[in-house]
């Protein structure tokens, strides 16, 4: 008997006149690994209420191990065998107190004390977090609460556990730890489905279920979806992964192998493309790398041990702009502009004097000159939220002080409805940030604030909704309760870019976002960027925060380090700071840990890709000639298996911007 | 500049784990504590029976390892309430009050009487902020809805649904900082985008002012967040009949030491006030 089974299944929300699912049959298995991909709206979390019988078809069926959910009689049942763990933490905890919010499930299934404590015992064992057992919950990291949710749902036995997205909103450490208790479950015989954005996540699974408008249309391995085994990669119409023709986005190790002409492999990791390049370096089209044996000179070496600790990015004034490296250190800013912001020994405690007193940032230094961006990351809890409301003046620092455009925020003639509109803040919970009923109300609050009616506040609100892509004639009489988790967070957006202000902080903005929303978004604010706005953004996506001219690491409320992408990711990175890097960069690393030298004669400029684009102009900038190419000394040796045909790998080539 | 930070002056419905030997004690006792601390606060005659509940409630909250300021810091959200109640004292007199009136404007006349109220409401109301932020403080949600459960258990034989009304209590409670942190980010929100919060600028009015388009938005936060922990409540088998307890712990000699003592307290706290202090004092 298959744990799941969907029969024709359909689902129509009450308010709605188009289905959400449709006609959708599938089996899953006892001890699957199931991923459910697609983007924003398209039926995902909805299909994991059905499973769970929080929703009832339209029509159709769902059976978990043969108990149909219709019936209200099988649902204590259903629910005990397939949990759920949703995507906000602090949305999904029932109890104040971590033990017992694990016992609120075996409370609700009539098992004896005993039992429940056992269970209990059990669940945060599993978890880690049996030293916090006695804590409040609300004091828990994002990390911690989404374990929590999982220890709750492990208690309940269950045959298999569903996440909606519940690594979204965590740092990468967080999600790394999500991620193998995945694993975990799985190799214990509990099925796992897992919904997510993230096509590496995805990759991990046996099993990917793509939706697309409420349709299922494609169920198969990550192989069939990203890789090598699909029947279409290398037939003349379709020289690319299915999931292309999805819209989804795809697994950077696969991007990479793509464009380097290597045969896709969905779930090979940094270390696994690093070696496949290494070994298969002298078939590339023209050769890309070459070993550094004994006796053999290594230029790319040399050459990124030379280069300096900051870059600049491209531009005139960005390359007045070299950094030291150092946690306290501070830019020394051209002296025709005035920085946007300084922190001179900032800290902050809040709920300072009470019980619940707690240290949130502490001695924070650093400038930022005028229209640079920064980029601000650490674990949840290490700072940067309220880093971001020091900058914005909603918050004054304990002490130390703030300067944002060079005035202090703390001066008591300062005008704080200006410092504030000057640099405005998007909060990282969009639902929380949204105070109107109707959309373009919400975005017109800002503006009108600063004065501006009539034909000019709409034309105001009008060109920022369409900025997000929420046109403004569909969009500003829509009630914000209606809209998704994505269109809310586009919205946010615009209210705070409508105000047209000189700098910009975002905490978190491109998270739960769908890959085609999350690029939409990341061009919008290049294009910001790149209009002289200086731009702050917290994130736990080290590709994005690679993107920035600066990188702020904070860790435990310090500052761990400052300084350029290249100097962070490179210089002065440090595993403790536990948020990973680019993917990019750990393939360069890798490769130089194999024994690999970047460089060559055409080789210049900056030498520490932080991007794909960047890597794969680096290993054909550095391609020795022909002549000097040496057999292969390591990695993977080039076979049929790993090689694309020479058409296929001119095409990637291409697609990669690169050339032979 | 002052910090948005609402949860500042938030006492009730914030569990403090200090790990005494009061926090150990069933959820029984801790009603009891809350009923005996909680009946002088609202039916005493006068000030004495009303703010002595308060100061046991302080004293036990020193006792547990609770600060007595963030109990105090809870009264403060409540002062605008506070005006609000006295003027409504004054602005609607009592039938047959002969006490001596201390100015008139108006429709409005302020008597001794109408003062007398407004303080004492004032005072109970005080009161029981700190004796319910005690009780939060000590009482974990688990264990203030097993209180109800066991306290109403014999009462489901005439239809009572102890579990039910256990629900609706600690909901209520658990809603406390789920709001607080809901007004508190859309202000911030709000603020960010040139509202006027935080500046320490203009009169408790136009303060006052400033908050109220927070209502409905965190109204209808607050029930988008009823539906999804009650989704998340659903999904985890909850239907609230059939429950077991995780913990079903014995009352030790020092918790029934501490019974004996709350309700001792609460009559003679009540017997002096109606008996002595009353007689003596003899508000209008």
């Amino acid at each position: 008997m298959a744990l799941l089974e969907l029969n024709r299944l359909s689902f129509r929300y009450p308010e709605s006149s188009v289905d959400a699912l449709r006609s959708i049959s599938l089996e899953i298995p006892e001890a699957s690994y199931v991923a459910i991909v697609g983007k924003n709206g398209s039926g995902k979390s909805t299909l994991l209420r059905l499973l769970n019988g929080l929703r009832l078809p339209s029509s159709g069926s769902v059976k978990v191990r043969g108990l149909d959910t219709a019936s209200q009689e099988n649902l204590h049942r259903i629910r005990s065998d397939l949990c759920l763990v949703f995507q906000s933490p602090p949305d999904q905890l029932v109890s104040s107190v971590v033990e017992e919010d694990v016992a609120f499930g075996p409370e609700n299934l009539g098992l004896a004390p005993e039992e429940v404590r056992r269970r209990v015992d059990d669940a945060l064992r599993r978890v880690g977090l049996e030293e916090e057992r006695r804590r409040p919950t609300g004091f828990l990291s994002a990390g911690q609460q989404q374990r929590l949710a999982v220890a709750g749902a492990l208690a309940m036995k269950p045959r298999c556990v569903a996440f909606d997205e519940a690594t979204s909103m965590l740092d990468p450490a967080a999600r790394v730890a999500i991620l193998d208790l995945m694993d975990d479950l799985v190799s214990r015989g509990i099925a796992v489905i897992h919904v997510t954005h993230d096509m590496s996540e995805a990759a991990r699974a046996r099993r990917i279920l793509v939706l697309e408008k409420g349709n299922l249309v494609f169920d198969g391995s990550p192989d069939a979806l990203f890789g090598s085994d699909s029947d279409d990669f290398c037939a003349e119409d379709s020289l690319y992964p299915r999931a292309i023709a999805f819209g989804l986005d795809l697994p950077p190790a696969v991007s990479l192998a793509l464009q380097l002409g290597l045969r896709p492999i969905a779930r090979e990791n940094a270390q696994g493309i690093a070696a496949r390049i290494a070994g298969n370096f002298h078939a590339f089209p023209s050769g890309a790398l070459r070993t550094v044996g004994p006796g053999a000179t290594a230029p790319g070496i040399a050459l990124l041990g030379s280069e300096a600790s900051g870059t600049a990015r491209p531009g005139a004034a960005a390359s007045n702009w070299p950094l030291r490296a150092s946690v306290t250190g501070t830019i020394p800013i051209p002296e025709a502009q005035s920085p946007a912001f300084v922190l001179e020994g900032a800290s902050y405690v809040y709920l300072k004097a009470t019980t619940n007193e707690r240290k949130a940032i502490s001695g924070l230094s650093f400038e930022l000159p005028r229209g640079a961006t920064l980029a601000l990351v650490g674990r949840t809890g290490s700072g940067k939220s309220t880093a971001l409301q020091l900058m914005n003046a909603l918050a004054a620092p304990t002490s130390g002080k703030v300067l944002s455009f060079g005035i202090e925020t703390t001066d008591k003639n300062a005008d704080l409805k200006r410092l504030r509109t000057r640099a405005p803040l998007a909060i990282q919970r969009p639902e929380s940030a949204l105070f109107e009923t109707y959309a373009g109300d919400d975005v017109a609050f800002g503006p009108r604030n600063l004065g501006l009616f009539g034909p000019r506040l709409i034309e105001r609100v009008k060109k920022w909704m369409d900025a997000v892509a929420l046109p403004y004639e569909a969009w500003r009489d829509r009630p914000i309760r209606s809209l998704s988790g994505g269109e809310k967070r586009k919205l946010v957006l615009a209210g705070v870019f409508a105000l047209e202000s000189d700098a910009l902080l975002l905490d978190e903005p491109t998270s739960a976002l769908d890959p085609a929303a999350k690029a939409e978004l990341l061009g919008l604010l290049s294009a910001i960027g790149s209009s002289g706005k200086t731009l702050v953004t917290a994130t736990h996506s080290m590709e994005e925060a690679a993107r920035a001219d600066f990188i702020a690491v904070f860790s435990g409320g310090d500052l761990a380090a400052f300084g350029s992408p290249a100097y962070v990711f490179y210089d002065a990175y440090d595993p403790a700071w536990e948020i990973g890097k680019p993917f990019a960069a750990c393939v360069t690393e890798e490769l130089k840990r194999q024994g690999f030298a970047f460089g060559g004669p055409s080789a210049s400029g900056c030498e520490r890709p932080l991007d794909l684009t960047s890597l794969i102009s680096l290993l054909m900038r550095t391609m020795p000639s022909p002549e000097t190419v040496p057999p292969p000394a390591a990695g993977i040796p080039l076979t049929a298996e790993t090689a694309l045909p020479p058409a296929a790998a001119m095409v990637g080539l291409q697609a990669g911007g690169g050339s032979a | 500049m002052k910090n948005l930070e609402f949860f500042k002056n938030l006492s009730i419905g914030q569990y403090i784990d200090s790990g005494s030997k009061i926090h150990a004690f069933s959820a029984s006792t801790k009603y009891l504590m809350l009923a005996c601390l909680a009946l002088p606060a609202l039916v005493a005659p006068t000030f004495f029976g009303t703010l002595l509940s308060g100061f046991a409630a302080l004293f036990i909250a020193s006792a547990s390892g609770v600060r007595p300021l963030f109990l105090i810091r809870g009264i403060k959200p409540a002062l605008p309430l506070f005006f609000v109640a006295a003027f409504l004292q004054f602005l609607f007199g009592w039938q047959g009050d002969e006490s001596p009136v201390f100015f008139k404007l108006g429709p409005i006349a302020a008597t001794a009487r109408e003062a007398w109220i407004a303080l004492m409401v004032v005072a109970r109301t005080a009161s029981m902020i700190l004796v319910l932020g005690l009780f939060t403080a000590l009482t974990t949600e688990g264990e203030a809805a097993r209180g109800i459960e066991e306290a109403f258990a014999p009462l489901s034989k005439i239809g009572v649904k102890a579990h039910r009304l256990s629900l609706s209590v600690v909901m209520a409670l658990r809603f406390v900082p789920i709001v607080t942190g809901e007004l508190e980010a859309l202000a911030k929100a709000q603020a960010s985008r040139g509202a006027d919060f935080g500046s320490g600028k203009g009169g408790p009015l136009k303060k006052a002012r400033a908050y109220l388009p927070l209502f409905v938005p965190v109204t209808i936060r607050a029930l988008e967040r009823a539906e999804l922990l009650a989704e998340a409540m659903e999904a985890r088998c909850y239907s609230g009949e059939g429950r077991t307890r995780y913990v079903r712990p014995r009352p030790s000699f020092g918790e029934i030491v501490f019974r004996l003592a709350s309700i001792a307290f609460c009559a003679a706290l009540l017997a002096v006030d109606v008996l002595i202090i009353r007689a003596w004092i003899r508000p209008w």
